[in-house]
């Protein structure tokens, strides 16, 4: 059995939906979203619930091996196909024949990797390393990225023809600071599975108050980090220890802070006028308006990225929150430029 | 009088949708429509007596049109579809490989989609 797809936020339900409707088409599929969300889990999901599901489940990781290297895994080479090559080698997309070949982290792959993948997904075809016979294959490709590819397709790093063929079914997981409902579900599930590991280390579900505290951790490392969390936590077994070093580590390893840190310190004048050190010649650039205008940009900026962020860019919502007219947020965001990190 | 044709229409533009359901709902076509490719696969699997011809839009998010299309002519061979695209020739070339009966460029008048889906329906009954 895969691991569960746990959740119960509208598009953990949504992306349960979806895999259901797709999983017997054998159409490419891309899963996107930030490092640690589950792509490999929704892979092995659309896997179980197709009719593949008893034949192999290959997972090649484009980012882990050199150009060379990938292109003899995928593809396999003939013996004396190289220095080396003293016998066959069969490529993955041959052992995933009738099943699946998982293309973890396909954004890392070079152009000219990508140009032979999409012969395959073209024709179904390929030729090993040093064969001049091409190979049939009917491997169901499900890859996964955390890259944005259409911004690597507009700078040229990949190709578009290839985007839009793994683009057929689109699986985008968002982070879990996006959908804090699901954190006691899958607190509840990795204690369950880790008290069954480490029987001597039981720890208690967090209490309300703690509960509440894990719900607003920004998870930057998604479910993966939350998954080491509760298996650190069999062995500390204390929740407060827990979530102080959670965001002791967390506000140490962001940068907004560094900047907030920045503004409290001596450099203040320093950060908000661009002083470059020598403050004789930068004269003109003191004016109490000016410093004043863009402490508060910086400000509101900050404000404003955090209640969108924290209402998933819902701007109804956040210009609720923020008590300012709806009219007047669209007029913040252009005028401050704030961008969303986590488009859908 | 014949019975309205039954049309999809899937676009996950809203205002392109509506802009399309008020022009054929007007030239008296029963109108459905679903603005993204999940929507839209659903109406195909649930509504019982089909649909008579399928418009979509190519790039969509979750499924798109070329998957649609895929799906379609898989398990209702039977029912045209149209593919509307504005992104270039590579989703048209996939919807066309995907064996869409016609591909339509934006930008187009809403008589020349008109025109193709008389031709694709009287096709059909022929």
């Amino acid at each position: 059995m895969p691991p569960p797809l746990i959740g119960t936020s509208k598009s953990i339900e949504r992306i349960r939906e979806l895999i259901e409707h797709v999983a017997d088409t054998g159409l490419n599929v891309i899963i996107t979203g930030e490092s640690g969300v589950g792509k490999e889990v929704v892979a092995q999901n659309l896997f179980h619930e197709s009719q593949r599901k008893n034949k192999p489940f290959i997972k090649v990781n484009c980012a882990a091996l050199p150009d060379g290297l990938l292109e003899s895994e995928l593809f396999g080479f003939e013996r004396g196909a190289f220095t080396g090559a003293d016998r066959k080698k069969r490529g993955k997309f041959e052992l995933a024949h009738e099943g699946v070949i998982f293309l973890d982290e396909i954004g890392d792959m070079s152009l000219s990797l990508q140009s032979k993948l999409l012969h395959v997904l073209q024709g179904g075809e390929f030729a090993p390393l040093g064969s001049e016979k091409e190979v049939r294959t009917d491997a169901w490709v499900i890859a996964a990225t955390n890259q944005e590819l259409e911004q690597k397709v507009k700078k040229g790093l990949f190709r578009e023809d290839l985007y839009y063929r793994l683009n057929t079914i689109k699986i985008y997981i968002p982070p879990l600071r996006n959908r804090p409902e699901d954190i006691p579900l899958l607190i509840d599930y990795f204690i369950e599975k880790y008290s069954s590991q480490f029987d001597k280390n039981r720890i208690p579900k967090p209490d309300p108050d703690d509960m509440e505290k894990l719900m607003t951790y920004s998870w930057p490392g998604n479910v993966r980090e939350l998954q080491n969390v509760l298996k650190t936590s069999m062995v500390i077994g204390d929740w407060e220890e827990i979530i102080h070093d959670l965001y002791l580590k967390n506000q140490s390893a962001t940068p907004r802070r560094t900047e907030e840190l920045a503004l409290k310190g001596a450099s203040i004048v320093d950060v908000l006028l661009d002083f470059k050190g020598d403050y004789s010649s930068d004269q003109a650039s003191f004016s109490l308006k000016k410093i004043t205008k863009k402490a508060t940009d910086r400000i509101e900026k900050e404000v404003i990225s955090f209640v969108l962020d924290k209402t998933g860019w819902n701007r109804t919502k956040a210009s609720k929150i923020l008590k300012i007219s709806y009219k007047t947020l669209l007029y913040k965001i252009s005028g401050l430029d704030i961008k969303s990190q986590h488009k859908l | 009088m014949d019975k309205p044709s039954k049309l999809l229409i899937i676009d996950d533009n809203r205002e392109i949708l509506s802009i399309f359901k008020d022009f054929f709902i007007k030239k008296r076509y029963e109108v459905f429509s679903a603005s993204d490719g999940l929507e839209g696969l659903k109406l195909l699997e649930t509504e019982e007596q089909g649909f008579d011809l399928v418009i979509t839009d190519l790039v969509m998010p979750n499924i798109s049109g070329v998957a649609l299309i895929s799906i379609i002519k898989k398990r209702f061979p039977d029912t045209p579809v149209i593919a509307i695209t504005g992104w270039g020739e590579h989703p048209e070339a996939l919807a066309t490989e995907a064996q869409a009966d016609q591909v339509l460029e934006k930008p187009f008048e809403l008589s020349e989609l008109d025109r193709l889906i008389k031709d694709l329906l009287s096709q059909k009954k022929n």
